[in-house]
């Protein structure tokens, strides 16, 4: 079953492909992509290859279009950094145990929270884009078509509210942009299995864009409330193809089959 | 107009068909990929909506007592993106569906793959471009 999901999973990441317009705009002085052979199997043109982009500070440009990259969001305990484990605490073991499919927030149109990985693109924008970032932002599709915001070199508030995505700030560590988040409230879940966390949760995300194409995104998750020691994701992004934008995901829209739902949390 | 239909349960041994994946909730709580279906009937409506596109279609049991099916698709983002368009489906089409059905017994299922009479074969994600059928 869950081979099934994975193959449907990279069927609509490797297929992602549609003709609208505004190509992934090089940056300032930076070779345009090649024009890469019609893909495989696709519809359009492989995903673009070359170097990884600078801005004209030398700052690694992340902006793009990106699919994939989350942790495992059918259980956060696979797909992790090798020498990573998940260990739970009693009380999130307990809890995890309670929970139902029909309750997965997700499921119910609400975020996805971090760092649990979605089928959907999504757009990396930086501001300004001539030099270092300020402010970058993290839009998108689904699920839910939403946003985050990283205030880089920006600090954390004393005593944050408890939200979906935290409170982000961010640093480069030479290439890799380090994003530390804080303030996160305890509704999302990790994956389809229904792992727990709670408001103590500090995540730490590293993205590491290696050439054009391809980012790998480690984020490490500690949470002293639900895990007995921290643990850390990886995922590999890849950029879309030159004309692949985001599309509208309003997902509120007609959210039916959850009352077809009643059964415990389980994988997909 | 006329409805000229069946449905027919296979074993899931019979087909080699693919199953959905559920972006947005678990396929498995909500559907038994063991219990294939193949529902044979007229669409009533095509939902072309978020989280995910939705067909119906008037299915008759062979007494002849008629049904009209809730058929989950994917999310019309992948699927756009995977050929198919809002045009896909519309009512009045006669098409020929293996499903997974809902574990509660509704008239509920999530479809594999859909047969136009016209020959076009439509499947959960993908449709082939417009040039072939």
């Amino acid at each position: 079953m869950r081979k099934r999901f994975i193959a449907c999973y990279i069927l609509a990441v490797t297929l992602g492909a549609v003709s609208l317009a505004l190509a992934q705009a090089p940056a300032p002085g930076q070779a345009a992509p090649k024009a890469a052979p019609k893909g495989k199997g696709g519809r359009g043109p492989a995903a673009p290859t070359g170097p990884t982009p600078r801005l004209p500070d030398g700052t690694v440009d992340l902006a793009g279009v990106w699919m994939g990259g989350g942790s495992n969001s059918s259980d956060i305990t696979k797909g992790l950094k090798p020498g990573s484990e998940v260990v739970m605490l009693p009380a999130a073991e307990a809890l995890m145990k309670t929970r139902r499919s029909q309750d997965d927030p997700q499921g119910n149109c609400l975020p996805f929270g971090i760092p649990r990985g979605a089928p959907y693109p999504w757009r990396m924008v930086q501001t300004p884009t001539h030099t270092a970032a300020t402010h970058i932002f993290i839009l998108y599709e689904g699920n839910i078509h939403s946003y985050r915001q990283i205030f880089m070199n920006g600090k954390h508030p004393a005593d944050p509210d408890p939200i979906w995505y935290g409170h982000s700030t961010g640093t480069w560590d030479k290439d890799t942009l380090v994003v530390d988040t804080v303030g996160f409230n305890d509704k999302f879940w990790f994956d389809y299995l229904g792992h727990p966390h709670t408001e103590q949760l500090h995540t730490v995300e590293r993205y590491m864009r290696t050439d054009l194409g391809n980012m790998t995104i480690e984020v490490d998750i500690n949470d002293p409330g639900a895990y007995a020691k921290p643990f850390t994701t990886t995922g590999q992004a890849r950029l879309q193809k030159p004309g692949d934008e985001l599309l509208e995901y309003i997902c509120q829209e007609n959210n039916i089959d959850l009352v077809h739902v009643n059964a415990p949390a389980q994988l997909p | 107009m006329k409805l000229n239909l069946t449905m027919i349960a296979v074993s899931a041994g019979l087909l080699m068909v693919g199953l959905p994946a559920a972006a947005h909730h678990s396929f498995a709580a909500e559907y038994d990929s063991t219990k294939k279906i193949t529902l044979k009937g007229v669409v009533t409506k095509f939902e072309w909506t978020n989280p995910h596109a939705h067909f119906y279609v008037d299915v008759a049991d062979p007494t002849g007592k008629v049904a009209n099916w809730n058929l989950e698709l994917a999310s019309p983002n992948m699927m756009q993106r995977n050929g198919w368009t809002r045009h896909s489906l519309k009512e009045g089409d006669q098409v020929v569906v293996v499903a997974s059905q809902a574990k509660d017994g509704t008239h509920t299922a999530s479809a594999d793959t859909i047969q136009k009479s016209d020959g076009t074969k439509l499947t959960f994600m993908a449709a082939p471009p417009p040039d072939v059928k």
